[in-house]
C-alpha cells in the first residue's frame, strides 16, 4: 500500500474504481484519490504521483469496504456468487420454518391460494424488474395499476355505463398501461429528469385520473368472461395464475433472448459504456418504461378481475409489494444485477411470508413494517459499494 | 449577438431562479382578485394561511431533506403515525401527548438517515421503506380504524385551534418554525454545511465536513417537522388516523420544488418553501373556484410536480440521469 493509503472508508465511497470514463467528470474525486490511484490524467499530460499499479487500488477499497458492518455480514455469504443464492435459501427457510409452526401451510389448498394472491404482485415486478435493472426507479406501479383498472371496467360490462366491449376492453387497459409507461418513458428521457421524479408525478396523475373517472366511488365489473380470469380454474389453479406465469416466461424470454433485455441489462451496468458501446440508450429507456407499463396494464386487469370493482385504492400498497419483492430477490438497485428469475423468488418469499403471518395469527397490520425492513436488509446487503460513489 | 438577446443566461441566473416562484405568486394573487373583486379580505387571507399551515410545516420538513440532495418520501406516514399516537394518548398523558407524538417523528426521521447514511442505501429507497415501517406501526396502533379524539382530549388541542388577536394559532406555530428553520439553515453550523453538502457532496467531505451527522440531522428535523404537521393536523380534524397525511407527500414535496428549490440539492430555502406553499394553496383554491373537478387534484399537482423539477433541475450536477 502507497503512501495514500486511506484507511477512512468514507473516502471510498465516492472514489469507485470505475474511473476510466467517469474521469472526466468527478475529476474532483479523482484529485482527491491520487495519491493511491498513482496516475492523474490532467489535459494532456500524464502527472505520476505515485508508481504503485492501478489494479492494488480495488484491492485496498474492498479491505476498507469490509470494515463496514453491512460489508462483513455480506462477506458471510461468500462471493457474488452464494449471494445470489441467499434468496432462495431464504424462501426455503421461510417455508420450512412457517410449515414447522403451522402445518396447515403446506395444503394444497393453501399453496394454491399463495399462488393466487402472487399473481397480482408477480406481474407488477415483472415489470419493475426491468426498470431497476437500468439502475432507475418506477414509483408510478399504482397509478398505472389504477388507470387499466379504471380502464378495463369502465369499457366492458359495468354497474355504471352501458358499455360493454368485452375482452377489447383488455386490450385498451392494456394498451393504457403501456401509454402510462410511455410518458413516463418519455418525460424522463425528453425533459432530462430522475425517474424517481418523473414517476412520482405519473404516481398521482394516473391515480388522479382514474379516481375521476370512477367519479371517487366504486364501480363494478360484470363481464362474466373477464371475471372468470379470478374464478374459473384450470388444473386447479386460478386462470390469474396462469396469466401471471405467463408474464414471468415473457419477461424472461424478454431479458434473455432479446436486444431489448441485453441493452437494458448493459445500461445498467455502466450507461456511458453501453452508449460508446452504439446502445441508443434513449430509446431502450423509453421501450423499458413502456415494457413496465405493459405488465401494470396486465396486472391492472388482473387486480380488477380479482376484486370484481376497481376504486380509488385498488393500488394501495402494490408499489411497496414490488418494490420489496424485486429488491428482495437480489435486483441491484445500482441496475446491471438480477432479473426476472430473482424477482420471481422475491415475490414468493413476500407472498409466503404475508401467508405465514395470517397463518400463524401476526395482526397483518404489521406486514408493511416487515415489509419495509425487509427493503432496508436486501438493499444494505446487495448494493454493489465498490460501483458507488454518492449515494443521495 | 445572438447570446445577449438569449433568455437562458436570464433564467439561469440564481436572481430569477428565487424571484420567479415569488412572480407567480402575485400573478396568481391578481387573477384571483379580477375574477373575484373582494375576495382578499383579512379574514380569507387568515384562512388561506390557516390551510396552508401544515402544508407548510410538512414541506419545511422536506426542504432539508431535499437541500442535502436527497428526499424524504416518508414524511407522509410519520405525520400519520403522529396524529395516531396523539389520539391515542390525549386521554391518558394530557398535554404531555404532544411531545410524545413529536419525538416519534424525531426518531423515526433519524432512523431514516442512519439507515440512508450508514447502510448506504438511496434516500428514496431508505425513506420508502421507513414509511412503510411506519404505517404499518400507524395501523396496527390504531387497529387499522380513525381515532376520533373525545370531548376530554379536546380540551387539550382547542388551543391549536384558537385565534390570537385574529391570527390562527397555527398560523403562528408555522411562522415560528418557518423563522426557526430559515436561522438554522442561514446561521448555524448544521445549516452552512447541510447546503454545502447539497451543493457539492465531494467538495464537502474534502473539506472536513462530517457529512454523515449533517445527512441524518436534517433526515431527523424531516421527521420531526412531519410529525408537528400530523399533530396539528389531527388537533384540527379532531382525529387521528394511519391514512391521515397520505395526500399530503405530493403537494408538499410539490411546494418545496415549485418554490424553486433545486432536487438536486444546494439551491434553495425556508422562504421560497413559503412562497411555494402558498402557490400550491392557492391553485388548489382556485381549481375548487374555477370548477375543476376535485378528484383531478392529483393530477394537476402531478404535473406541476414534473414541470417544477424539469425547471429546477441543475443537469450540471448529474452525470448520468437514471
Amino acid at each position: 500500500m502507497g503512501s495514500g493509503d486511506r484507511s477512512d472508508p468514507h473516502l471510498t465511497h465516492w472514489s469507485g474504481p470505475a474511473y476510466s470514463l467517469a474521469a472526466a467528470r468527478s475529476l474532483f474525486a479523482d484529485v482527491v484519490r491520487c495519491p493511491a490511484t498513482a496516475v492523474l490524467q490532467m489535459g494532456s499530460g500524464f502527472l505520476t504521483i505515485d508508481t504503485e499499479p492501478l489494479k492494488s487500488v480495488s484491492d485496498i477499497e474492498r479491505t476498507t469496504l469490509m470494515t463496514l458492518l453491512p460489508g462483513r455480514i455480506a462477506a458471510l455469504f461468500g462471493g457474488r456468487r452464494w449471494r445470489s443464492l441467499a434468496p432462495l435459501a431464504v424462501l426455503i427457510a421461510l417455508c420450512v420454518l412457517i410449515s414447522i409452526a403451522n402445518p396447515n401451510f403446506i395444503e394444497l389448498r393453501n399453496l394454491v391460494r399463495v399462488a393466487n394472491s402472487a399473481a397480482v404482485p408477480l406481474t407488477l415486478a415483472m415489470g419493475l424488474t426491468f426498470i431497476i435493472l437500468m439502475g432507475s426507479i418506477d414509483l408510478s406501479v399504482e397509478g398505472t395499476l389504477s388507470v387499466a383498472a379504471m380502464v378495463v371496467v369502465l369499457l366492458a360490462a359495468n354497474d355504471s355505463n352501458g358499455n360493454d366491449n368485452g375482452w377489447l376492453a383488455v386490450l385498451a387497459a392494456i394498451a393504457a398501461g403501456t401509454a402510462m409507461g410511455l410518458v413516463s418513458g418519455l418525460v424522463q428521457t425528453v425533459l432530462r429528469i430522475p425517474s424517481f421524479m418523473a414517476t412520482l408525478g405519473m404516481w398521482f396523475i394516473g391515480l388522479g385520473l382514474s379516481v375521476y373517472m370512477l367519479g371517487g366511488s366504486a364501480i363494478r365489473l360484470n363481464d362474466a368472461s373477464i371475471r372468470e380470469l379470478a374464478l374459473a380454474r384450470l388444473l386447479g389453479l386460478p386462470l390469474a395464475v396462469w396469466v401471471a406465469a405467463g408474464a414471468f416466461l415473457l419477461a424472461a424470454i424478454i431479458q434473455y433472448y432479446t436486444k431489448l433485455g441485453r441493452h437494458i441489462l448493459a445500461i445498467g451496468g455502466d450507461e456511458d459504456v453501453a452508449k460508446l458501446s452504439g446502445v441508443n440508450v434513449t430509446r431502450v429507456r423509453i421501450s423499458a418504461f413502456a415494457l413496465a407499463g405493459f405488465f401494470f396494464g396486465i396486472a391492472g386487469v388482473l387486480a380488477a378481475a380479482q376484486l370484481g370493482q376497481s376504486h380509488a385504492v385498488i393500488g394501495d400498497g402494490r408499489l411497496f409489494a414490488a418494490v420489496t419483492a424485486v429488491v428482495v430477490g437480489g435486483t441491484a438497485l445500482t441496475g446491471g444485477e438480477g432479473g426476472v428469475v430473482n424477482t420471481l423468488i422475491g415475490v414468493l418469499i413476500v407472498t409466503v411470508l404475508a401467508n405465514g403471518m395470517i397463518l400463524l395469527g401476526i395482526s397483518p397490520y404489521i406486514q408493511q413494517t416487515v415489509q419495509g425492513l425487509m427493503i432496508i436488509a436486501a438493499v444494505a446487503l446487495s448494493l454493489d459499494r465498490v460501483r458507488l460513489k454518492i449515494v443521495k | 449577438m445572438n447570446e445577449i438577446f438569449s433568455l437562458r443566461p436570464f433564467l439561469d441566473s440564481k436572481w430569477t431562479h428565487g424571484a420567479i416562484p415569488l412572480v407567480l405568486l402575485v400573478a396568481l394573487l391578481l387573477i384571483i382578485e379580477i375574477a373575484a373583486p373582494g375576495f382578499l379580505t383579512a379574514e380569507t387571507t387568515a384562512l388561506l394561511f390557516a390551510n396552508t399551515a401544515v402544508l407548510f410545516i410538512l414541506a419545511t420538513g422536506v426542504t432539508f431533506a431535499i437541500l442535502l440532495g436527497g428526499i424524504d418520501l416518508s414524511i407522509q406516514a410519520v405525520a400519520s403515525l403522529a396524529s395516531v399516537i396523539l389520539a391515542q394518548l390525549l386521554p391518558s398523558l394530557g398535554l404531555a401527548a404532544f411531545p410524545v407524538a413529536i419525538l416519534s417523528g424525531l426518531a423515526f426521521g433519524m432512523l431514516s438517515g442512519i439507515v440512508h447514511v450508514k447502510l448506504r442505501v438511496p434516500s428514496f429507497v431508505a425513506t420508502l421503506a421507513t414509511g412503510g415501517v411506519v404505517t404499518g406501526i400507524a395501523l396496527w396502533v390504531s387497529d387499522g380504524r380513525a381515532i376520533t379524539i373525545e370531548e376530554a382530549g379536546r380540551e387539550n388541542t382547542a388551543w391549536i385551534n384558537a385565534t390570537v388577536a385574529g391570527v390562527p394559532v397555527v398560523v403562528l406555530i408555522s411562522v415560528v418554525i418557518g423563522i426557526v428553520s430559515f436561522l438554522a439553515l442561514r446561521y448555524t453550523r448544521f445549516g452552512r454545511q447541510a447546503i454545502a453538502v447539497g451543493a457539492g457532496e465531494p467538495a464537502a467531505w474534502a473539506a472536513g465536513i462530517n457529512v454523515d451527522r449533517t445527512k441524518i440531522i436534517a433526515f431527523a428535523a424531516s421527521g420531526m417537522m412531519a410529525a408537528i404537521a400530523g399533530v396539528v393536523l389531527a388537533a384540527r380534524l379532531s382525529s387521528g388516523s394511519p391514512v391521515l397525511a397520505n395526500q399530503l407527500l405530493l403537494p408538499a414535496i410539490a411546494a418545496v420544488i415549485v418554490g424553486g428549490t433545486a432536487i438536486t440539492g444546494g439551491l434553495g430555502g425556508v422562504a421560497r418553501t413559503a412562497v411555494g406553499a402558498l402557490i400550491i394553496s392557492i391553485v388548489r383554491i382556485g381549481m375548487t373556484f374555477v370548477g375543476i373537478n376535485i378528484f383531478l387534484e392529483n393530477m394537476v399537482f402531478g404535473a406541476v410536480l414534473i414541470a417544477a423539477v424539469a425547471i429546477t433541475i441543475d443537469r450540471s450536477k448529474i452525470a448520468v440521469i437514471k
